[in-house]
């Protein structure tokens, strides 16, 4: 079978999708709820391309073509589909993709990934992050006036997290017996799409109050599943700056959840794709429908879930916490 | 998972699993039969209990994932325990552009429901809002249990209340049974749902009750939907002669006096008879006798023939007449002659038939018949279905209800024609379970039809067997779409599936499957009868035929009419729906429900066609008609369809899903004052986007209020930036004032439910806006029109 893609005449292999036949050829078309291999249902319509033949705009992902089919990939009706699809997912994702704190830090310092290292005891890992930022890290901040500070979100529920105090703790403890001090390497890309969570609900305040004591108090705003997420990915990609449109979301902001083993859970960041729905047995589950409908596991199903699932996901909200 | 809390303690935990357990036999284990085995656990225990769902996960193949998924997608399905009665507040469109809202916001009060929840305190009674109780023209509409409230006034609910309670105390007297004589002539009385609601019921009982006391012995006929909704209870005196005399909006006190009137018990004093009648007519013409009103002949039918005039009855043949479930009278009146006819007929000639007569879906998208037909037959599948789409979600719209219970042997007869021109043995009738009495009646009538076999093996002696199954639906609008609709039939949530391929190719189970409307069924009998030449002669070139339309809103006469194609939409207000009720101007008429669109007044002289409606931004949908008249808000009118599709969306594409709430959301903003002119454009490009890019008929349609509105009214939306809503519908603009026109009578202050009114008598009356709730209770008291809606801001 032969079809047109952006006015080039294409080839297609039996049981291909126009997806699979254009990425094949060379037609890159973006695309969140398709996983080859897996069951994928159309949901995101990120992979909208055109029809010609009749006007419709179509999901890539899932329609199969059909003899002498002309298909548009690139026109500028596509991109704004595809854009607006971003756009309104992403007005229904309530996260930070990186920690304010790490935002504003003039010198660049991963401070959530410190206060990572620093709440799970390993002191050596923290200097480190620390050792990257500054020449000398034991007077690191001493004349900053501490932006990190002011911007830190836990100070919207009580107090921000001490972060210079624990500076000087991580440097103090760990200088001695750090070892090969100075691996440069992490920057905050700028360029890239950052999300943000916007105000925590009265509800939501008192809830992470009262259920985040980690040693330093940090609430690790930054996003964990941030290296394989799409949304992130194609949003940046699509010169998103942030979604157009007001931010009602029922989604409850940082309630992570630990499914089984290293693999968590954040519904806030879920688009209800459904690839974890179609490829789990008796696990993940949609609840509710409509704007409402979220995806679920229930207590008694965690067991079945494993660690491969959060490589299904296209965005962060299923992914591998490292201890 | 599902539930969390169990009150009834009051039974051991193994007398209830061995009640889910004798539910499970019944039913069967398999994951297709979820919504079934729901169902039936529901019923038996009133909700979903957590001991009941933790039984089907031990006894049957359906999962916690499949249970939560399926339980929560359908509104049918409750988690938690409700009060002892429960309170359904419609919020159809006709209801809705009625007051609804102010309904049950005066329940809520009433009851003093609090914190969000829906119980009372005592779990006497639970309320909820439900899409359409399908009597439109009784709006506003409250169902309490199996009791239906029509015209309920906000300041009224505490008698509705009331008289419910009432009526629970009193525990029904038995009905005597008595052997009647069968004597010349007989009294029809229309038994639908809307007609039970306005107490046809009641009226039935009366008859016998009367008929008996008097000794008076004539045949009380139920018959089915007679249309003519605004002028229900109406019944219908067949005198031996064989003429009607009939008697619209009939009071159960008046019985005795009509059934007096026309009929003579045995032995009466004959001589006398002659005199009698014809004194009772001269004295009792527009003259109250003994609590009856006796209305002039020609208001008494006058209004009725102007009402049925220019209808035409295809579906609805036989209306008035025909009892619903009498199989004989059915056929008597030439029933399943068309079945008879074409099981000696080549199938490809049926099909042809049908093609020829031009004849298109009923369901909204106007898909030719005869090609769904064609395309189902060709297949060499022996495995194929029929299923009749009865889901009819739509607020406003109540035909496919009607049919199904008026006319069932009709829409049974229409689908075993189906099943044998595409080669199909099963048939499914797919109602929603808001329509108890629709399913009760098929399920009666299918019955008749097996006995008769006229469903069954061999079906009337041909080698063609057919049977005919029933599924509830569970509460999904988006059912109402094909894929999705059999999607649920197979137990899973209602998604809409990718097409192609159409489900005429890859339907249920993996085969070919026809899937056509109720109303489209009803007209294929007709077709066959009379030839696709007679049919195809009615209405315009596109659109063939007849629809039956659902009229309601601010129409004199509202009701269920059948009007051939090409009808204009004047013709039908003026002339069968008397023009607008209470002299206001027309503004537009909302056609097509939630994936319709508003077509304004100066534009009414469109005619009924698929395309024209299409072309203008509306769709002839399945049918509701609602009217609205100049203090009507347009803005409000897509908002209140937004917020429908909104709930209603199954939640599975990211454009229907969010992008319909974004667009409730700045319809919201709107309506509240407190948007910019800038949103009217965000709002508009993303309403042509959703109605582009989403998956499936519900997406692409939802945009269909919001863009005609803005195209035919968008001054209003400029209006509405600006603060100023000219109708007064929205609440966020508008304010109640008292004028010197007032003398301090306190009437509107004791009404007042929120005590905005301070009690001042002989004072000219203030209300506090800070505590007003704008629910209008002291308008509707004041006797010297002294309180009146005026808008924050000055026009």
């Amino acid at each position: 079978m032969v079809i047109t893609i952006d006015h080039e005449s294409v080839e297609v292999f039996s049981g291909e999708t126009i997806l699979e036949v254009a990425r094949r050829t060379g037609h890159a078309i973006p695309s969140l709820c398709y996983a080859k291999e897996s069951v994928h249902k159309s949901s995101c319509m990120v992979c909208a391309v055109k029809n010609c033949d009749n006007g419709q705009i179509i999901p890539s992902c899932t329609t199969l073509p059909t003899e002498g089919m002309h298909v548009e990939t690139d026109s500028e009706e596509v991109r704004l589909i595809r854009s607006l699809s971003l756009e309104l997912l992403l007005s229904d994702h309530r996260a930070d993709c990186d920690a304010p704190c790490i935002m504003v830090c003039p010198q660049g310092l991963n401070i959530e990934r410190m206060l990572h290292y620093y709440d799970g005891g390993h002191f050596g890992e923290a200097y480190r992050v620390l050792d990257a930022a500054f020449l000398l890290p034991q007077i690191a901040c001493d004349t900053c006036k501490a932006p990190c500070e002011k911007v830190c979100r836990r100070g919207s529920i009580d107090q921000p997290v001490s972060i210079r105090t624990i500076i000087r703790e991580i440097a103090a403890k760990a200088y001695p017996t750090s070892p090969e001090a100075g691996k440069k390497g992490w920057k905050l890309d700028k360029n890239r799409f950052q999300s943000r969570i916007g105000r925590f609900t009265e509800k939501e305040s008192a809830l992470l109050k009262a259920t985040i004591h980690t040693s330093s108090n940090c609430l690790h705003c930054t996003c964990a599943g941030q290296t394989g997420c799409k949304l992130r990915l194609f949003a940046t990609e699509a010169g998103i700056k942030r979604s157009r449109y007001e931010s009602y979301s029922a989604l409850p902001a940082m309630q992570k959840i630990q499914v089984s083993g290293k693999l968590w859970f954040e519904q806030a960041k879920c688009i209800r794709c459904g690839l974890c729905v179609y490829n789990s047995e008796d696990g993940f589950t949609f609840k509710g429908r409509g704007f409402g409908m979220q995806v679920v596991i229930p207590d008694e199903s965690k067991n079945n879930m494993e660690e491969e699932m959060a490589e299904l996901c296209p965005t962060g909200a299923l992914y591998i916490l490292e201890k | 998972m599902a539930c969390t809390c169990d009150t009834s303690k009051v039974e051991t935990n193994e007398a209830t699993i061995a009640r889910v357990d004798a539910i499970i036999d019944r039913i069967g284990k398999t994951r297709d039969i979820v919504i079934p085995l729901l169902q039936a656990l529901q019923q038996e225990f009133s909700y979903l209990s957590s001991t009941a769902v933790e039984r089907i996960y031990e006894q049957t193949e359906i999962d916690r994932a499949q249970l939560i998924s399926v339980s929560t997608f359908y509104s049918q399905f409750r988690h938690i325990p409700y009060g002892k009665h429960l309170i359904k507040v419609c919020t159809g469109t006709a209801c809705h552009v009625k007051g609804a809202g102010n309904v049950y916001d005066s329940f809520i009060r009433e009851l003093k429901i609090e914190n969000g929840s829906i119980t009372t305190e005592d779990k006497l009674f639970s309320i909820e809002k439900i899409a359409c109780l399908g009597c439109c023209t009784l709006a506003p509409v409250v169902q309490i249990d199996e009791k239906i409230y029509g015209h309920v006034l906000p300041g009224k609910v505490n008698e509705v209340i009331e008289d419910f309670l009432l009526l629970q105390g009193n525990i029904e007297k038995e009905e005597t049974a008595h052997a009647r004589r069968k004597i010349a002539g007989e009294i029809r009385l229309g038994m639908g749902s809307c007609c039970q609601a306005s107490g046809s019921s009641d009226i039935y009982k009366e008859l016998l009750s009367a008929s008996a006391q008097l000794g008076i012995q004539v045949n009380i006929k139920p018959v089915g939907c007679v249309g003519v909704c605004n002028k229900v209870p109406l019944i219908d005196v067949v005198l031996p002669d064989g003429s009607i005399t009939r008697y619209p909006k009939v009071k159960a006190s008046e019985i005795k006096e009509i059934l007096h009137h026309h009929f003579k018990p045995a032995g009466y004093l004959n001589r006398l008879k002659n005199n009698f009648l014809n004194h009772v007519d001269t004295i009792h013409t527009d003259v109250t006798w003994d609590n009856v009103i006796w209305k002039s002949e020609h208001e008494r039918t006058g209004v009725i023939d102007t009402f049925l005039t220019g209808q035409k009855h295809i579906s609805t043949e036989g209306f008035g007449f025909l009892a619903p479930l009498h199989i004989d009278e059915y056929i008597a009146h030439s029933g399943f002659d068309a079945l008879k006819k074409v099981l000696s007929c080549d199938r490809k000639e049926i099909i042809s038939t049908i093609l020829k007569s031009g004849i298109r879906g009923r369901g909204g998208g106007g898909f030719t018949t005869g090609k769904k037909w064609e395309i189902v037959a060709s297949s060499l599948n022996k495995d194929k279905y029929v299923i009749c789409n009865g889901d009819e979600g739509d607020p406003g719209a109540f035909m496919d209800r009607m049919m199904l219970e008026s006319y069932p042997y009709r829409v049974i007869e229409g689908m075993i024609i189906a099943g044998y021109a595409v080669g199909a043995n099963n048939g499914i009738f797919y109602i929603r379970a808001e329509y108890p009495l629709a399913v009760t009646r098929i399920r009666a009538a299918l019955q008749f039809c097996r006995e008769h076999n006229l469903i069954g093996e061999h079906i009337a002696g041909s080698n063609f067997s057919f049977d005919v199954s029933i599924f509830e639906g569970a509460g999904a609008f988006v059912c109402g779409e094909e894929t999705a609709l059999i999607a649920s039939i197979e137990g899973e949530r209602g998604f809409p599936k990718q097409r192609p391929p159409y489900p005429a190719v890859e339907g249920l189970h993996g085969k070919p499957t026809l899937v056509n409307n109720v109303e489209t069924l009803s007209q294929i009998a007709y077709i066959i009868n009379n030839g696709s030449d007679q049919y195809s002669q009615i209405g315009t070139k596109g659109s063939k035929g007849t629809k039956v339309f659902a009229l309601a809103g601010k129409i004199r006469f509202g009701g269920l009419i059948e009007v051939p194609m090409g009808i204009t939409l004047n013709q039908i207000i003026n002339d069968i729906g008397g023009g607008v009720d209470g002299g206001e101007k027309l503004k537009a008429v909302q056609i097509g429900g939630p994936s319709g669109g508003c077509i304004p007044a100066h534009l009414c002289d469109v005619q009924v066609d698929f395309d024209a409606f299409n072309q203008m931004g509306a769709m002839m949908g399945s049918g509701g008609l609602v009217v609205l008249s100049e203090s009507d808000c347009m803005v409000d009118m897509a908002r209140y369809f937004l917020s429908f599709t909104c709930d209603q969306s199954c939640g599975k594409c990211t454009f229907c899903r969010v992008g319909i709430r974004r667009m409730l959301d700045i319809l919201e903003k709107l309506c509240s004052g407190k948007a910019e002119m800038a949103d009217i454009d965000t709002l508009e490009q993303l309403a042509l986007n959703v109605k582009k890019a989403s998956l499936c008929g519900l997406g692409k349609t939802a945009p269909n209020p919001v863009l005609t509105t803005l195209k035919y009214f968008r001054e209003e939306y400029e209006e509405h930036v600006k603060g100023i809503c000219k109708t007064g519908t929205c609440k966020g603009m508008i304010k109640y004032v008292v004028t010197d026109d007032c003398i301090g009578c306190t009437r509107c202050a004791k009404a007042c439910p929120v005590d905005a009114i301070p009690y001042t008598p002989y004072e000219v009356h203030t209300i506090d806006t800070d505590k007003c709730v704008l629910c209008g209770l002291c308008v509707n008291e004041c006797k010297y029109d002294a309180i009146h809606k005026v808008p924050l801001r000055s026009i």
